[in-house]
């Protein structure tokens, strides 16, 4: 007999994710806290509760080095890397749904691609990414997010979900393969959309090494790189820095709370048969 | 249907985002004169008259003096278009009593600010 989430016999179980939750919450805390008062992240005994708390290291964060610059350079780097990795993973994602030669080796070619570290590609990327002459710009550091091949699998996998039956009734009704993809395939693929746009949002939001290969001008550096700006020209910085911080972090998480359920629903969709 | 569309999570947190920007930015726009005023009073609360007042504005390492200004006959002094956020104030008169720093930090840039009064007092030897 299957007992309800809420029966006593569930409680235990309950109380270990609690806790785990907690610990995984400690360090989002600290952060939070240290970013409030400014403490010596060092001091013992540590100080659970916050004293005299106040905001003014985030005003100190905005004026003291170029904020708004980052954040803009960060927005439009991420915007741009989204657009382009939604168009070129559907497009990627939709072809390996389809029966071509050879398509079984491009499988095997792209999952045996995903075994190479991006820090090996770094050297050749950058001389594709100057060959186009985009180097220190927008698009020169959104270049390699532009299509991930987890997210081309994570589409695959969406696509192939599709009955097969209601793809062939669109091309029966007169569908070319771009509508059959924007008007049925997609409406039908939010899951994978949210994680798409997700995951190339957080790999972009967060990449440090990338944009410190490929941005030269000061003008053009996102927050990662401003964050390794701020700790070299600062002095007496714990709480600015610890708001430097929650200020990177706060649209990452903004995101994924929003779109939790698509997302997790979009990383688990294919997993399972049945 | 279309109001609807506007109450989802996805447009109604980007939204409620982008209005507390235009209503703070509005805020700054009519409080960012860079003016900063108070009082100088001795140790029994008398407005004093002709001390000078000094702010320090901070640099990446220390504070620096960036500005005097002197009090009238109410013992109120005023600085006008201070382009900072953070720094210090400091009362002088001039038979050598002067007040404690008061450590001076603003929400923005150029906030005009009303600081409590600075006590003046014979420094200890």
């Amino acid at each position: 007999m299957r007992r309800s989430p809420g029966s006593p016999a569930h409680w235990p179980r309950h109380v270990i994710m609690i806790v785990v939750c907690f610990l995984m919450l400690v360090p989002f805390y600290w952060v939070i806290k240290t970013s409030l008062t400014g403490e010596n992240i060092y001091a013992w005994p540590p100080r659970i509760i916050p004293v005299d708390p106040h905001l003014f290291n985030y005003v100190d964060v905005w004026y003291m080095i170029p904020f708004a610059r980052y954040l803009l350079n960060s927005v439009i780097v991420t915007a741009m890397a989204i657009a382009g990795s939604l168009l070129f993973n559907v497009a990627a994602g939709y072809a390996l749904t389809r029966h071509f030669p050879g398509r079984r080796w491009i499988v095997v070619l792209l999952l045996s691609c995903m075994l190479i570290p991006f820090q090996a590609t770094i050297i050749p990327a950058y001389l594709v990414t100057s060959w186009l002459g985009v180097l220190d710009t927008w698009l020169g550091v959104a270049l390699p997010l532009l299509s991930t091949i987890i997210c081309i699998f994570i589409f695959k996998a969406s696509f192939e979900a599709v009955p097969p039956s209601l793809i062939d009734a669109a091309r029966v009704d007169g569908l070319g393969e771009w509508r059959i993809v924007t008007r049925i395939l997609l409406p039908l693929s939010k899951s994978a959309i949210a994680t798409n746009v997700i995951l190339t949002f957080i790999w972009s939001w967060n990449s440090f090494l990338w944009p410190l290969i490929a941005i030269r001008s000061p003008d053009m550096q996102t927050l990662p790189l401003g964050l390794a700006r701020f700790l070299s020209v600062m002095e007496d910085t714990t709480g600015a820095l610890f708001a430097f911080v929650v200020l990177v972090l706060i649209p990452g998480l903004a995101i994924f709370l929003m779109a939790q359920k698509e997302f997790i629903r979009g990383l688990t969709s294919g997993a399972t048969k049945g | 249907m279309r109001w609807r569309a506007l109450a989802h999570r996805f447009v109604a947190v980007p939204l409620a985002l982008l209005a507390i920007a235009v209503a703070w930015n509005i805020y700054i726009a009519f409080n960012d004169h860079g003016i900063i005023e108070g009082e100088v009073r001795d140790k029994a609360g008398a407005p004093v008259v002709g001390a000078t007042v000094i702010f320090f504005e901070r640099n990446f390492i220390y504070y620096e003096e960036k500005q005097r200004a002197t009090t009238d006959a109410q013992g109120i002094y005023r600085f006008t278009d201070m382009k900072t956020h953070i720094g210090q104030l400091e009362a002088r008169t001039a038979d050598g009593r002067k007040s404690e720093r008061r450590q001076l930090r603003l929400w923005f840039r150029s906030q005009d600010t009303e600081v409590a009064p600075l006590i003046v007092e014979t420094p200890r030897a």
